[in-house]
């Protein structure tokens, strides 16, 4: 650490930031209850906790997007009152969120222009702005070029970009709220040396994260939330992953999982040269050729954005191919309906789980026989059987230990860990023969996401043939058998997941060829 | 704070929809008077002051009102109905309301009357312009031979137009304004058939913009005397003074717009039929006859705007020529 | 046929007219696509423009001043816009039907006072054409751009006052980004409120301006429903130009044009159905609007109300 009281950047730093005692609440909910964090100068502090935990409306409360109900905030060892992003921003604290904040249609230097002072007046004065983000990317070498238009840069780049907006207007304090969750493994090496680069030079920055061996990695100090309270602060020597988990999700994980080797018997489902557009028109998927067998977890790990949306959409019957073919079962289905496709046994967890696997306005009941709804025995000649429904309500909440108050709730105001067992409760309840999982852990927290991880390779004891598509590599590599890497629509190679490292994937999704 | 923004969206929507009602419906003029008054209704598709064919039923409503005095005699209206449905509701409740005779004055509300009519067969409907009265026993039909004063105004128009090119502007190419149009060509052409006289269909009866850019092309293209007919041709009318050109207008006089280049107006009485029709209603007729207004019956009449000095002997060619279509010597349409 | 087209008259005569016909358009189109721009639909234009069409054509008729007129025609409509604005914003409405709403007020209030206050319709006598020395008596050119009123001027004037503030200032940047991304403006302190007040009580008033070019400068008479869906082509001109000032302009001429088009046609005896002829602009504006713009989106935020930390 240097011992200036400047910044490369030129500005003050913040030795010292501390939230004493937050409490935050929303209509039912203790969001934060009298939480204290602080981080200095120079240091990472890890922030770590289950979804709905509390980590990110402390953060926005830090950030000044809500106001705390109680609770000061020092800036080195005065209070400061923190009611607008306008404040936190004069006071050096910038945020990179984990949507990005960037408007998609406007250049790099006009977004970070964007909302301060110009050099002449009414006018803008985006040359000037364009020299201060080339002084700026040299510092940090975070390299990008002003006059490109947002949405032309990839995910990486477009975090660069929110880190020199973040810069640009002072920041001495980071908050990184799920920076590396977007981020290819190479990406987030570099995004690593960035960051050490800062915390060198005597910047402060709080990183939010799910992955622990990433907090364990970087970070000087790690903090835990849970349910709102603050469980404990630990320096990062002597910590561990099981420590960790421990402490956010209040009791022992078993993070391994064992496995039994199957035999690999018959071929289920075969794309040959599948080949489809996006929804903008533009090829998505060019020439899929995958097979998967029975009793088989095939991973299909990439960065989001691949194809692997519109993959999972073709094999469902969502999306109409371009050329190819889909076969399941011996039988060629392309061009099949979704509805024929259930019919034929293939059961389908989305990406989105609110958006196509729920309709968050029914109730949990109706939610659950959304597939077989007009089958015995919930239906009868049109009438619903609502006492078989109930029942079958009943005991799929019971037997997929769903946290929910009964089975007339609406499911929108169920968390997502809850949804995704519902999910998997209307899917696997059918006994699939075939199964697509798309990211079907994305956004839960790490109880969930062992019980989600404990059903998959349930199935896969069972014969069932599954295709888990994921950006987390954990994941991929915790439950597949065999692993395939998409990248701008095209398998990039398919390998065994004893031969596959962390290192050999995520070249391959960066579009290395083997 | 919510429900402070609530009461005040409340209100905002009452504000809202007090004014709009206000406004596209106006509020029936009705006065208390003894049992044996005879009520009329009438539903328009623009307003009773358009100077055009809405103004042409109201003025003959309010002269029957004058003759037979307010006690004896009840009008209700409902102007601006373009919409062709809003119209059919309020044709259904004045019919419900008891009222002698509903009048829809408007071609397009024909096929709602049709539904509506045998509903209440103790009501007199009228409806025009048109001669069909469906075949049903209590609906009048009217018409206006609006060609009879087209065919005044082209003679006259042909006579004052020294370019010898004239302009029409028209909103659809249907009913009395058809009529009119081809009663105009016909008579300037029997004045003199060099003369060329050319229309413009522009589509809407409301588009006052438009009609004021037909007149200027017509205006471009030569034509020194401009007649038009419906209600959106006050902006033609205005594009017709900014440049020195004549107007005849049809339907109601339009004098008072631009009294230095009005020459004349074919004006609408149709108190002529309506006065006949309520003697059926009293009689126990309600309906089945069709009538129209002619220059012959007094239903329509050429009126000189009082503030153009009309040369002699256009004004004698104009009487004459009315003289000759109520004898029967003239023939529009032969 | 054809080559009746092709004389001096005729071609001057559609150039000029066609000018003259855009002018109400851009008013309106360049104010609803500030509005646009911002994430604000507002469908009200033609109530505002009526109200602005009236005020101007009472206050002009009253006081004999066309400039006062003017001002009250911008007034009306900066209120209306703002009573929009607070319906949008503050209460975060449905903008569709919000906008609808403010349409009816606008129709029904105007006539309602149109009745009261005037009782028929009279002129008045509106801005005349400015004469330029020489420039205005130049053959061809000087029938085609120097024979206008200045409110015809005014209206291309605002284009590219629009397309400067929008592309060259802060304030544009500002907008585009409420416009686009409410929260990423929100985040660095751009207020989204303060950002769409602005743009639709502006809006508002250029609505106004719209309605007093029609009542004071082009017709120079009020009549109820005098626009006749005018405004409504207005906001649908906003999308035949990718919401840039500039393409909406072209929009508008286009539009404008082919009726002045559709004019000559008929008047010069061109044996096509007067059915067929008045059409023609909005087939060809819909052809147009095919071929030409179909890269172009819609601000992402259009329609969307915004509230933090949603």
């Amino acid at each position: 650490m240097s011992d200036s009281q400047l910044l490369p950047t030129g500005q003050k730093k913040i030795n010292h930031l501390e939230m004493i005692e937050i409490s935050k609440f929303f209509p039912g909910v203790i969001a934060n209850n009298r939480v204290n964090f602080d981080v200095k100068a120079g240091e990472v502090h890890a922030l770590l906790g289950e979804n709905g935990a509390g980590k990110s409306t402390l953060m926005k409360v830090l950030y000044g997007l809500y106001p705390p109900e109680e609770g000061a905030i020092k800036l080195d060892g005065e209070q400061v009152v923190i009611g607008s992003p306008v404040d936190s921003i004069g006071l050096g604290i910038g945020m990179i969120h984990q949507h990005f904040m960037l408007v998609e249609s406007l250049t790099v230097a006009e977004n970070v222009a964007l909302g301060l002072a110009s050099t002449r007046g009414p006018l803008t004065d985006l040359d000037i702005v364009s020299q201060r983000i080339q002084e700026l990317s040299e510092i940090y070498g975070l390299q990008v070029d002003p006059k490109a238009l947002i949405w032309q840069l990839s995910v990486g780049q477009q975090q660069r970009v929110e880190i020199i907006k973040a810069l640009y207007r002072g920041a001495a304090l980071l908050i990184l709220d799920e920076p590396t969750a977007v981020l290819t493994p190479q990406e987030v090496d570099e995004f690593f040396l960035t960051m050490r680069k800062m915390m060198d030079d005597g910047h402060a920055l709080i990183f939010i994260s799910h992955k622990l061996h990433e907090v364990l990695d970087i970070s000087h100090r790690i903090s835990v939330l849970r349910d709102g309270h603050m469980i404990g602060t630990i320096p990062v020597e002597g910590a561990t992953k099981e420590k960790l988990a421990e402490m956010m999700v209040g009791r022992e994980i078993g993070l391994k999982k064992e496995r039994v080797s199957n035999e690999k018997s018959e071929k289920k489902l075969i794309l040959k040269n599948i080949s489809a557009q996006s929804d903008r028109g533009t090829p998505a998927l060019k020439g899929i050729d995958l097979e998967v067998y029975s009793g088989e977890i095939l991973g299909v790990a990439g960065v989001s954005g691949n194809g692997q949306k519109e993959l999972a959409e073709v094999i469902t019957g969502l999306r109409n191919v371009t050329s190819g073919q889909v076969v399941l079962e011996d039988e060629d289905v392309t061009g099949l309906s979704p509805k024929e496709l259930i019919n034929r046994s293939l059961s389908y967890i989305p990406e989105e789980r609110m958006r196509d696997g729920m309709i968050k306005e029914f109730t949990v009941a109706e939610n659950l026989i959304l597939r077989e709804y007009d089958q015995l025995p919930f239906a009868n000649n049109g009438f619903l059987n609502l006492k078989n429904i109930s029942t079958h309500s009943d005991e799929m909440i019971k037997s997929f230990n769903v946290k929910t108050p009964s089975q007339e709730t609406t499911v929108k105001s169920l968390s997502g860990g809850n949804i995704q067992k519902l999910v998997l409760a209307r899917e696997l309840f059918r006994k699939p023969r075939t199964l697509i999982a798309a990211q079907p852990t994305r956004g839960l927290d790490i109880g969930a996401m062992e019980y989600v991880h404990l059903r998959l390779l349930e199935q896969r004891e069972e014969g069932t043939a599954t295709i888990l598509i994921s950006e987390d590599l954990d994941e991929i590599l915790a439950l597949s058998d065999r692993i395939a890497v998409i990248f701008e629509g095209e398998i990039m190679g398919i390998i065994d997941r004893e031969e596959a490292t962390t290192e050999r994937l995520g070249l391959m999704m960066a579009g290395v060829v083997e | 704070m919510k429900k402070i923004q609530k009461t005040l969206a409340m209100l905002l929507l009452v504000v809202l929809m007090i004014s709009a009602c206000g406004g596209a419906e106006n509020e029936a003029t009705v006065v208390e008077v003894p049992a044996d008054i005879f009520k009329v209704a009438v539903v328009m598709p623009s307003a009773i002051n358009d100077l055009a064919f809405s103004q042409s039923m109201y003025d003959a409503l309010l002269a029957i009102q004058a003759d037979t005095g307010a006690d004896s005699f009840e009008i209700v209206y409902s102007e601006g109905m373009f919409i062709v449905d809003d119209a059919a509701a309020a044709i259904r409740d004045y019919a419900s309301q008891g009222f002698d005779l509903v009048i829809a004055h408007g071609s397009q509300y024909g096929s709602s009357l049709q539904e509506i009519a045998p509903d209440f067969l103790e009501t007199s409907f009228a409806w025009g312009t048109t001669v069909d009265t469906f075949g049903l026993p209590n609906i009048f039909a009217y018409e206006a031979r609006a060609e009879e004063g087209g065919y005044v105004n082209g003679v006259m128009a042909t006579m004052l137009s020294e370019s010898a090119v004239i302009g029409v502007v028209g909103p659809i190419e249907t009913g009395d304004a058809k009529l009119y149009v081809d009663g105009f060509a016909v008579g300037a052409a029997a004045t003199d058939a060099g003369t060329e006289v050319n229309t413009n269909w522009i589509g809407s009866f409301s588009d006052v913009a438009l009609a004021s850019e037909a007149a200027q092309t017509h205006i471009g293209a030569g034509a020194d005397v401009l007649t038009g007919t419906a209600q959106m041709v006050v902006g033609a009318i205005g594009a017709a003074e900014e440049n020195g050109a004549l107007w005849f207008g049809t339907q109601s006089s339009q004098s008072s717009l631009a009294p230095s280049i009005v020459v004349a107006n074919q004006v609408y009485r149709w108190e002529v039929v309506l006065e006949d029709m309520i003697d059926l209603i009293h009689g126990g007729t309600y309906g089945g006859q069709s009538f129209e207004i002619t220059l012959a019956n007094g239903g329509l009449v050429i009126e000189f705007n009082g503030d153009y000095a009309l040369p002699a002997d256009v004004q004698s060619a104009a009487d004459a020529t009315i003289a000759g279509i109520i004898d029967g010597s003239i023939s529009v349409f032969p | 046929m054809i080559e009746k087209f092709f004389t001096e008259a005729v071609l001057v005569g559609i150039i000029a007219s066609g000018i003259r016909l855009a002018t109400p358009y851009l008013y309106a189109s360049i104010g609803e696509t500030f509005g646009q721009r911002s994430g604000v639909l507002n469908l009200g234009v033609e109530g505002q423009m009526l109200l602005g069409a009236f005020a101007a054509f009472y206050v002009s008729l009253t006081t004999g001043n066309l400039w006062f007129g003017l001002l009250a025609a911008m007034l009306t409509g900066l209120i209306m816009g703002l009573g929009m604005a607070f319906v949008s914003i503050n209460l975060q409405a449905v903008q569709g039907i919000s906008g609808i709403g403010f349409y009816l007020f606008g129709l029904g209030l105007s006539d309602l006072l149109f009745q009261k206050l005037m009782g028929t319709v009279v002129t008045v006598s509106g801005f005349r054409p400015i004469y330029f020395p020489v420039l205005s008596d130049l053959p061809i050119v000087g029938q085609i751009f120097f024979n206008h009123n200045i409110l015809v001027y005014g209206a291309y004037a605002m284009v590219f006052v629009a397309w400067f503030v929008l592309n060259k200032t802060t304030l544009g940047l500002k907008i585009k980004a409420v416009g686009e991304s409410p929260e990423a403006a929100d985040s660095l302190g751009v207020s989204v409120s303060k950002i769409r007040y602005l743009t639709i009580s502006f809006g508002g008033m250029m609505s106004g301006i719209a309605g007093a070019s029609l009542s004071i400068a082009l017709l120079n008479v009020f009549q109820q429903n005098m626009t006749s869906g005018l405004g409504f082509i207005a906001v649908a001109l906003v999308y035949f130009g990718g919401w840039r000032p500039i393409a909406v302009m072209g929009g508008a001429l286009l539009f404008s044009m082919v009726n002045s088009l559709q004019l000559w046609v008929q008047v010069l005896n061109i044996p096509i159905p007067s059915d067929f002829a008045v059409m023609m602009p909005y087939v060809l504006t819909i052809i147009a609007l095919v071929v030409t713009v179909q890269r172009v989106r819609p601000p992402s935020a259009l329609t969307k109300p915004f509230e933090r930390g949603h």
